[in-house]
């Protein structure tokens, strides 16, 4: 698997990080040695291979509407900034 | 330094008191950690609190929780209401938890202290805790040397006599590995034994709550405290937790133990040594040692490499000056605004955040993320097939000793190796478990490691409390 510098750039672009030309071509070296490595799980068959649940026996619950009053205001009372059953969060732009 | 068994007894009896206990671990870390650095931060008022209120629970004739007056000490990436958790990040450098996570909870119910936060590689993303922003850790074994990592401040805090239990995180071995440099017992249960609920996350597959002791049975009691189902965490078990305290103590007569062939090719001497060794006492203990093969198990760091950092770009993209983490205002426009918000996460974070973009790329998605969920699906199908064999495996924790600070280990596979044993733990949802069995030529602890299938942790602490045992 070729890794490029523009490889690089681009997974940082999507990632939303800036990362220096002096950063990217490190990172370009580590990639190179790493995904060499990994190339070596294209040698093990996986035909046919289905994936199970992730969490083994644990399973991914549906969402349920919380009706505890009191734990709504615990969790708003994380908030430090609060006003009319409403969380103040700082300004973005 | 008091194992757990020896505190709760002084403390139950009134020869001690928790005030007392705790003064003693506080004396231990003013002395060592300048030194060690295991310690990020120290929470004397809260704890000296907590240690009276003990002491007055003990007074009114109330009985006390299993882990009275114990100091606990915390890694860096585990909430505790009030107080600093910043995984040993310039991201998260002012963040302060606003609720307590479960393990905390349980600790803080089973009228534990909690002493303070532990050093880690930053975001729990290495294995010699120098990613830590707030410097290197130092092996209480070796001064000159690494403690492992990530939970490299917990496993050192131990190791040093500064408290007698710690909880760490494993993502890929980071409690057993640290174990295993620093000369301590270190646990990770398997998948979904303990809540994550007010942990912070890396890798949300593999990520589990561990423990480290300075023996078996502290470990055991421990676990008996954390585990358990919580509403809290979709991912933890609904199943009884068994009193592993009792379990440990039923001898080895007729346990299956697996050896899993190529786990020793090219291993370093002084380590295949003694794992050899601990297999003849095993026998000696009663034990059926049998050669088993787990041939997909190899590929576990490959596969662990690519799925975990895939994980932690979407994971760590909660980092975005919005939800979490340092926040540029000053920025002109949205998009600088994230990218100068996520400037402070440092050059490992960032790295494995690209590796993780990158596997999920349309370009890649194919042939590295779903292959290497391919490949884990046939490992996984190897340890189900193994553990119908025997009951637990005997491994290495790790291919090497405790490393110098500034030399070995530099190198990025070098480094991903280090983890080659652990990984599989993870990768699997195993639980596993690493226990100190002798040195190395250079005086250097060695680990061995246990591995159960999920829900058998009884039977990993059985096998390492009765090898600790007899040494």
């Amino acid at each position: 698997m070729s890794i490029t510098k523009q490889d690089v750039e681009l997974a940082a672009k999507l990632a939303k990080m800036k990362v220096s030309d002096e950063e990217a071509t490190i990172y370009e070296d580590q990639l190179k040695e790493l995904f060499t490595w990994v190339d070596e799980l294209s040698a093990v068959n996986t035909d046919g291979v289905k994936l199970t649940n992730v969490n083994l026996a644990a399973h991914i619950r549906p969402d349920e509407p919380i009706s505890d009053s009191a734990r709504a205001e615990q969790l708003r009372n994380t908030f430090t900034d609060q006003e009319a059953d409403c969380a103040k969060v700082k300004k973005v732009l | 330094m008091m194992t757990i068994e020896q505190i709760v007894s002084a403390i139950n009896n009134g020869e001690k008191t928790a005030e007392q206990i705790v003064k003693e671990s506080l004396a231990v870390i003013a002395q060592k950690n300048p030194t060690i650095n295991a310690f990020v931060e120290v929470f004397e008022k809260d704890a000296l609190a907590q240690a009276k209120a003990v002491d007055q629970k003990r007074a009114r004739g109330e009985k006390l929780g299993p882990l009275a007056g114990v100091p606990v000490a915390i890694k860096d990436n585990i909430l505790y209401k009030g107080h600093k958790a910043t995984c040993c990040s310039k991201m998260l450098a002012n963040y302060v938890a606003p609720y307590t996570s479960t393990v905390v909870e349980r600790l803080l119910a089973a009228d534990a202290v909690i002493l303070g936060r532990t050093n880690m590689d930053e975001f729990a993303m290495g294995s010699t805790n120098r990613t830590s922003v707030y410097g290197p850790v130092k092996n209480p074994v070796d001064i000159e040397r690494v403690p492992g990592g990530s939970s490299g401040g917990s496993a050192a805090a131990v190791a040093a006599g500064m408290v007698p239990l710690a909880l760490g995180t494993d993502t890929g071995g980071s409690v057993r590995q640290p174990a295993s440099f620093c000369g301590v017992v270190g646990m990770k249960p398997g998948y979904g034994r303990i809540s994550r609920y007010g942990v912070i996350a890396f890798a949300s597959s593999a990520d589990q709550v561990g423990v480290l002791a300075a023996n078996v049975k502290d470990t055991a009691l421990a676990l008996e405290v954390l585990s358990g189902k919580d509403v809290h965490d979709s991912t933890s078990l609904e199943a009884p937790v068994p009193a592993y305290t009792q379990q440990i103590s039923q001898n080895l007569k007729g346990l299956k133990v697996g050896l899993p062939k190529g786990f020793l090719d090219g291993l370093y001497e002084d380590i295949k040594a003694r794992l050899l060794a601990a297999a003849e006492q095993l026998k000696k203990l009663g034990a059926e040692v049998m050669e088993v093969d787990v041939p997909f198990a190899k590929y576990s760091a490959a596969v662990y490499y690519i799925i975990t950092s895939a994980e932690a770009s979407s994971n760590l993209g909660r980092y975005d000056g919005i939800r979490y983490g340092y926040a540029d205002q000053t920025a002109p426009d949205l998009n600088a605004y994230y990218e100068n918000s996520r400037a402070p996460f440092g050059l490992e974070v960032k790295k494995r955040i690209i590796i993780g973009t990158y596997a999920l790329t349309s370009k890649r998605y194919e042939e590295c993320f779903l292959k290497a969920m391919k490949v884990r699906e046939l490992i996984r199908q190897d340890f189900k097939k193994v553990f119908e064999q025997v009951d637990v495996l005997l491994t290495p924790t790790s291919p090497v000793t405790a490393f110098r600070l500034g030399k070995g280990g530099k190198s990025p596979i070098s480094l991903y190796l280090a983890d080659l044993y652990t990984c599989p733990g993870n990768i699997g949802g195993l639980a596993g478990i690493s226990v100190p069995f002798g040195k190395d030529k250079k005086n250097l602890p060695v680990g061995v490691q246990f591995y159960g299938p999920i829900l058998q942790e009884g039977k990993i602490l059985q096998a390492a409390y009765q090898l600790e045992k007899s040494i």
